[in-house]
C-alpha cells in the first residue's frame, strides 16, 4: 500500500479472503492507510519516544541518538 | 465495484453510524462508498468518519483551503475516489474546480493563493512527495502564517486524509457521482 499500490487489486484482495474476513481486511487496511499518513507526518516533526529501550526517561537529545539513525522516509525505497 | 463490497444501506442499523454517513453525504466528502465499506467494521467507520469530518469541516483553518488540499492528495495518492469528490460547502464558499486544479498544479506563482495557502499546499504535497523538505525551517516558515495549534490542525488533516486516500486507492472504486 506505502511503496506499490498498484500491486494491490482484485487478486490481492482474493487472495487475502482465504486468510481474513471482509470485517479484517477492512480493519487492517484502514489500520495500515493511518499508519502511512500518519508516521509521515510524525517523521517531519522530529520527535522521539520518551523512554530508552530499558525503560529510562531520557531527553528527546539522547533518544533521538538512539532511535533517530533506524527510520527512513519511504521516498526513494524500492521493493 | 470496489475490491471490498460495500453493505448496503438497509444492512446499517447502527444509528449513530447512520447519522455519520448523512453528514458524509451532505458534505460531499466522502459520498456514501466509503462509509458503507467501513461500515464492515463499525466501531472503526464511527470513529473514522468522526475524524473525517472533524478535520475537513471543521477547525480553525478554512474549509475552501482544506478542500483543495484534500484534492491535492488524493491525486498525489492516485485515489481516483477521493480526488473526484467535491465538497457542497466548499464550493458554496465559492471554491471554483479552477481554483481546485490550481492547488494541485503550479500554485507557487498564482496570484490566486495567499502566501500563507502557498505554504499549506507546499506542505501537503511535500509531506508524501519530498518529506525530507519538511523540516524545522519550513516549519518556521510556518509559524509566520499560522498558529502552532493550526499547524497541527492541517498536519493532522493532510495524515489522515492521505492515509486514507491511500487506502481506498487500492480497493479500486470510483465516486458514486462523476
Amino acid at each position: 500500500m506505502a511503496l506499490n499500490p498498484d500491486r494491490i487489486g482484485r487478486e490481492f484482495y482474493d487472495e487475502l479472503r482465504r486468510h481474513y474476513s471482509e470485517e479484517e481486511i477492512v480493519e487492517l487496511g484502514a489500520f495500515i492507510g493511518f499508519n502511512i499518513g500518519y508516521h509521515t507526518f510524525f517523521g517531519t516533526l522530529k520527535f522521539y519516544p520518551m523512554f530508552s529501550p530499558d525503560g529510562r526517561l531520557v531527553s528527546q537529545e539522547e533518544s533521538a541518538r538512539l532511535y533517530g539513525a533506524a527510520p527512513a522516509s519511504l521516498a526513494g525505497v524500492t521493493t | 465495484m470496489p475490491h471490498v463490497e460495500p453493505l448496503k444501506a438497509e444492512e446499517i442499523h447502527d444509528p449513530e453510524l447512520l447519522a455519520l454517513i448523512a453528514r458524509c453525504e451532505a458534505l460531499g466528502v466522502p459520498d456514501s462508498l466509503f462509509p458503507r465499506i467501513l461500515a464492515h467494521v463499525p466501531a472503526y467507520a464511527k470513529a473514522l468518519l468522526r475524524a473525517l469530518l472533524l478535520s475537513h469541516a471543521e477547525g480553525n483553518v478554512g474549509h475552501r483551503l482544506k478542500e483543495i488540499i484534500r484534492v491535492q492528495l488524493a491525486r498525489t495518492a492516485g485515489d481516483a475516489y477521493f480526488a473526484g469528490l467535491r465538497s457542497v460547502q466548499a464550493a458554496k464558499e465559492g471554491l471554483d474546480e479552477d481554483t481546485i486544479k490550481a492547488g494541485s498544479g503550479e500554485f507557487q506563482d498564482d496570484p490566486r493563493f495567499t502566501a500563507a495557502e502557498k505554504w499549506a499546499l507546499r506542505y501537503a504535497r511535500e509531506m508524501y512527495v519530498n518529506p525530507e523538505k519538511v523540516d524545522a525551517a519550513f516549519y518556521d516558515e510556518g509559524r509566520k502564517h499560522y498558529t502552532e495549534a493550526q499547524i497541527m490542525e492541517l498536519g493532522a488533516f493532510i495524515a489522515f486524509h492521505y492515509g486514507m486516500q491511500a487506502f481506498m486507492r487500492t480497493l479500486g472504486a470510483a465516486p458514486r457521482r462523476q
